[in-house]
């Protein structure tokens, strides 16, 4: 008992030693190389190993393999990768993306993201191993393989260090305002502006049928209405002409041709689309009309 | 539940209808087989439960014996080393392209039973190399005259899934030329002239296949599945398609719901539309599965 409480205090002692030395910075890190000064160099045993490398978005695949065109899709930064090894030269390596915007940082996130957690920055993910969260313009990823219980809690430290010192939070990004709240699935709302992310449920096309592209905002989400789960996609255009065009070849490619808001596809499911000046908001997959004219109805203007 | 012995090469020959086909990529006059139907692929799925050790690390033993039970049954010879004459001469010079990413690599065990049975075929030890971000400075690959590619099967934040036909990308000098469009067009590398027409086997390893990302490093435990299974055949395309509806089943079973990948992986089709490597239409290839069939998903 009383070295479980011991363990306790010097685990206190030890975090509190992080946040100060992360809270010691004197303003808001500007850049994604401040927060090395502000990282411990050492905590639990684990002793940070230099230099750390800056990736820029021309030479991010080199380190991400494979995944780097997600980070460039959301218009990256730059990011900070260090390390932290033990005696028997495990490693955990810490991550710090800047995306330039928070509504890019937060896009990132919900990319992956299966549940709704905010115990880090402004929503967090933890998974075997791997804690991820976002706040303000970062994205931050935080990697112990293979878990253990002492690795985790050095995990959780860091995360709560860096959060600390990120000391903005960043706005969402504002057409997921438009989401009507009432049966949504907030941990599947996704943010993008690239058109390859339009597929991230359900599947519509192979092709960019709604020009979805830098300067078209879109969001994306998942609701549940009796038991049956549909979809909803908002994209905001510079303008009412664009959106109109956006509308016409996604009824083109997609619904066949036709000009009606609602449609029957082949797999028996219903679509709709509408134009709202330079919005164009779809319902994907419902198991009935009404469903898609409810919904269509709903979305916030 | 299943027996967990080894399945037998012997055993699965016993009972198999059909064993053999004609492969354009089998040696001229070597092969005894018996043809597919027009326009069909093979793939061979061989499973074995025995394949992962309490670690979950492979054993070598069990690889090489789903290795050459698959082998055996895709080109319709009785033996490893005799299946291994029909593809390989003793005087090639071959390339094993492998998958070296940290989290889920083509594995040790795997290299080294194809390479085995590469030495059995009689070819000269300095004349293999196993090899993936090095291959277009090493001499062995610079003149193979071929190549066994080898690789597991995973989920890619750009690609949809990591596949045989991708395994190539580092056959030129800068890989992100293939991304645009999710990598739609990944399946053109297999025309250049260091890779065009050497493929003499692709082998997708499904002992344990990534099935969803998670993160800038895109692995995460948890989305790893236990699946003991190892894939054979000479068209990619074929293999990949297979491979992409047991990773869809998974993510169905994982999630509880239809949960397409993100993005789609368009490539395996293209593959098969825009560049005739292979078919991916999943009524012209024929599956031949053997061992472990519970939770086989295709």
């Amino acid at each position: 008992m009383i070295e479980s409480q011991c363990m306790k205090c010097i685990g206190i002692f030890v975090m509190s030693v992080v946040a100060i030395a992360l809270a010691r910075m004197p303003a808001m890190p500007e850049t994604v190389s401040q927060f090395n000064k502000a990282l411990p160099k050492t905590i639990d045993g684990w002793k940070k190993t230099d230099p750390p490398t800056v990736y820029a978005p021309g030479n991010l695949s080199t380190y991400i393999d494979g995944g780097a065109e997600l980070y460039l899709s959301y218009n990256f930064k730059n990011a900070l990768s260090l390390k932290y090894t033990d005696s028997a030269n495990n490693e955990i390596t810490v991550d710090i993306f800047d995306m330039g915007s928070s509504y890019d940082a937060f896009g990132v996130f919900a990319h992956t993201r299966e549940t709704i957690d905010t115990a880090f920055g402004q929503g967090s993910e933890y998974a075997a191993g791997l804690l991820t969260f976002w706040k303000d313009r970062y994205y931050v990823s935080i990697l112990a393989y293979p878990e253990t219980a002492a690795r985790k809690d050095v995990v959780f430290k860091l995360g709560r260090g860096i959060a600390s010192a990120i000391r903005a939070e960043g706005s969402l990004p504002p057409i997921l305002a438009l989401l009507p709240e009432e049966n949504l699935m907030p941990e599947s709302v996704h943010y993008f502006h690239h058109y390859i992310w339009l597929n991230s449920f359900y599947f519509v096309s192979n092709e960019n049928v709604l020009d979805i592209a830098g300067d078209t905002p879109a969001a994306l989400a998942k609701y549940r209405q009796a038991g049956a789960t549909f979809f909803l996609l908002l994209v905001r255009y510079p303008n009412g002409v664009r959106a109109a065009a956006a509308a016409d070849k996604f009824r083109q490619k997609v619904l066949g041709g036709t000009s009606e808001t609602i449609v029957q596809l082949k797999e028996g499911r219903w679509t709709g689309i509408q134009v709202r000046n330079d919005l164009v908001c779809g319902v994907f997959s419902a198991n009935n009309e009404a469903t898609v004219r409810e919904f269509l109805a709903k979305i916030k203007s | 539940m299943k027996s967990k012995r080894s399945i037998s090469r012997r055993q699965f020959i016993r009972t198999a209808s059909t064993v053999a086909l004609v492969s354009p990529l089998l040696l001229r006059g070597q092969a005894r087989t018996v043809p597919l139907k027009p326009g069909k692929s093979r793939v061979i799925l061989v499973r074995d439960l025995n394949v992962l050790d309490e670690n979950g690390q492979p054993r070598q033993a069990v690889v090489q014996e789903m290795l050459d039970t698959g082998i055996t049954v895709l080109t319709g010879m009785s033996d490893p080393q005799g299946a291994w004459k029909t593809i390989i001469k003793s005087n090639d010079i071959v390339g094993i392209k492998n998958n070296r990413w940290p989290y889920l690599r083509t594995t040790p065990e795997v290299e080294s039973a194809l390479k085995k049975r590469i030495l059995e075929a009689g070819v000269k030890e300095p004349d293999i190399s196993v090899d993936d971000l090095g291959v277009l400075q090493n001499p062995i690959f610079q003149k193979a005259t071929a190549l066994i590619n080898a690789r597991p099967m995973r989920s890619h934040h750009w690609a949809g899934v990591g596949t045989l036909i991708k395994n190539y990308i580092m056959f030129i000098p800068d890989p992100s030329v293939m991304h645009p469009d999710s990598c739609a067009d990944l399946a053109s590398l297999w025309g250049l002239p260091i890779i065009k027409g050497k493929t003499r086997l692709n082998v997708l390893v499904m002992f344990t296949p990534q099935f969803h990302s998670f993160g800038p490093h895109s692995f995460n435990p948890k989305y790893v599945w236990k699946y003991y299974g190892l894939m054979l055949g000479f068209d990619p395309v074929a293999i990949d398609a297979t491979g992409l509806r047991i990773i869809e089943s998974i993510r169905r079973e994982y999630f509880g719901e239809e949960r397409p990948l993100n993005p789609p992986a368009k490539h395996i089709a293209i593959a098969d539309t825009k560049y005739h490597l292979g078919t991916a239409d999943p009524e012209k290839i024929e599956l031949i599965k053997i061992g472990y069939d519970k939770g086989i998903f295709v």
